[in-house]
């Protein structure tokens, strides 16, 4: 029996996880999904783990990770594209990047090797979720016709140029950005796990056959494995910075 | 929190890939190839022409190469949306209600504390420049006093030694002119003194000398005429 990912399931199963729990049923459970769950639990743990500490002057161990995330999060995303303002979208976005991260994260983890958002499960619904939010929040904040028009009719620009900068705001506003953020987060995470499953099969493969010509894609292997955690953090960082960018676009048209 | 977070990584770790769930290419090659067998030989035993000619049917090879197939890798799966979805609304929730609220509260507690921290370190300093410029002060006017204590304490010495000089010299000249005086007076007394007794000696020597019939008046003009004749000569 294959346990803890040691062996290589055929290319086309890479991404495909049988059901564990409830076969069959719509709410059938697989690595994947126990992977988001598991992401759950641990920004869960450490953020109530860490809110439940007594204050230190100087934070460590979750309550460090808690607050320096948070701290990320308000300095690098909100004040950066939204400003002031923005702070109230913080638990949101800060959620977002936590769990896109855990979930990103297994990927390098030994035993699970498996990105849950390298299935589109997730990367769609956050996208989607991200669609409707800054859509609510524009239309909140400029009324329905003055964000359409601000939308679709960027102020400053030539009137001439509405021709061609018309169309193209509205597939890249109301059509492609949700898309364009989802799949920008499962290409990666994708192409990161396809990457890590090449080398180590190679590995395998070459150890088999002649030990020494195992260094090279073994090499490459952890040198891909440690860029591979930068992929996760980054792409958790692009998407929670991207949602934030279109939420500071809904709020501020002349920006 | 910890032992459901070990008991639910425990479960991903052995949720193997597909291979291992009997979910196989080959586990999926055998079971298609089986259900192909169904209704050939007689139950229990199979013919080896009968394999031949189930394996050789186009419809078992296209159904055993569906093994092959997996669902598109771009299409999310609907389970994988509802537990991924669940997962990510109940973390919201939490986040939302709880985490962040106090890891932000306590973030800022720290930040107000730290900030009150160096306020009372601002007052205190404030205090102790106050007090330092105070004492500075002090120590200003007390060397402005010592200064003058000592600048007045100098006068009055000044004028003290000038006034017992002053005094001094007064004393030693009221001292020399009485001892001038009385240097003067017991001159006169000594000069009288001597005259009487040059006086007496010389009425007595003439007398005897001249027995003569000089009176008492002219014997005494004549010895007060000697007498100044005496101490004329004698400056």
């Amino acid at each position: 029996m294959n346990i803890l990912a040691l062996e290589f399931p055929p290319i086309s199963h890479l991404f495909q996880w049988p059901d564990i729990l409830f076969d069959g049923t719509w709410y059938a459970l697989n690595k994947t999904s126990l992977i988001y769950l598991t992401a759950v639990v641990i920004t869960s743990a450490i953020f109530l783990s860490a809110g439940r500490k007594k204050t230190s002057l100087v934070p460590v161990g979750v309550q460090h990770v808690a607050e320096a995330g948070v701290n990320f999060i308000e300095e690098s995303v909100v004040m950066e594209t939204i400003g002031p303002e923005g702070k109230k979208y913080m638990p949101f976005l800060t959620t977002m990047f936590f769990f896109i991260l855990f979930s990103n994260i297994f990927e390098v983890i030994p035993g699970i090797q498996f990105p849950a958002n390298s299935r589109m499960a997730i990367p769609i619904t956050l996208a989607l979720v991200v669609w409707l939010i800054y859509n609510f929040v524009g239309i909140r904040s400029q009324g329905l016709f003055g964000y359409f028009k601000n939308s679709l009719f960027p102020p400053g620009v030539p009137k001439a140029l509405y021709l061609i900068v018309t169309p193209i705001e509205l597939v890249s506003t109301f059509v492609v950005r949700p898309f364009s953020l989802a799949i920008r987060l499962w290409a990666n995470m994708v192409a990161g796990h396809l990457l890590l499953v090449t080398f180590a099969i190679l590995t395998a493969a070459l150890w088999d056959a002649t030990y020494v010509g195992a260094v090279a894609p073994f090499a490459m292997l952890v040198l891909m494995t440690g860029f591979e955690i930068l992929v996760s953090v980054l792409q958790a960082f692009i998407f929670t910075i991207l949602t934030a960018v279109y939420i500071g676009g809904s709020l501020h048209p002349a920006h | 929190m910890v032992a459901s977070l070990v008991s639910l990584m425990s479960i991903v770790a052995f949720a193997g890939p597909a291979s291992a769930a009997g979910e196989s290419v080959g586990s999926c090659v055998a079971e298609k190839f089986e259900q192909s067998l169904e209704g050939y030989g007689d139950g229990d035993h199979i013919s080896h022409e009968d394999l031949h000619e189930v394996a050789k049917d186009k419809k078992v090879q296209e159904k055993l190469e569906g093994c092959l197939d997996a669902p598109s890798p771009i299409l999310p799966e609907l389970t994988e949306i509802i537990w991924g979805g669940s997962a990510f609304l109940i973390l919201l929730v939490i986040m939302v209600k709880k985490g962040f609220p106090a890891v932000k509260g306590a973030m800022d507690a720290r930040s107000e504390r730290i900030r009150a921290d160096l306020d009372a370190a601002e007052q205190a300093k404030t205090d102790a420049q106050a007090v330092q410029s105070d004492y500075e002060a002090q120590l200003a006017d007390a060397k402005t006093e010592s200064a003058r204590i000592i600048e007045e304490a100098r006068v009055t010495a000044d004028q003290l030694r000038a006034d017992l000089s002053t005094q001094a010299e007064s004393s030693i000249a009221e001292m020399r002119e009485k001892a001038a005086a009385d240097v003067e007076a017991q001159k006169a007394q000594a000069i009288a003194d001597l005259r009487a007794e040059v006086a007496g000696i010389a009425l007595g020597a003439a007398e005897r000398v001249v027995q003569s019939n000089l009176d008492a008046e002219a014997q005494t003009r004549l010895i007060d005429a000697y007498i100044d004749e005496v101490t004329g000569s004698n400056g």
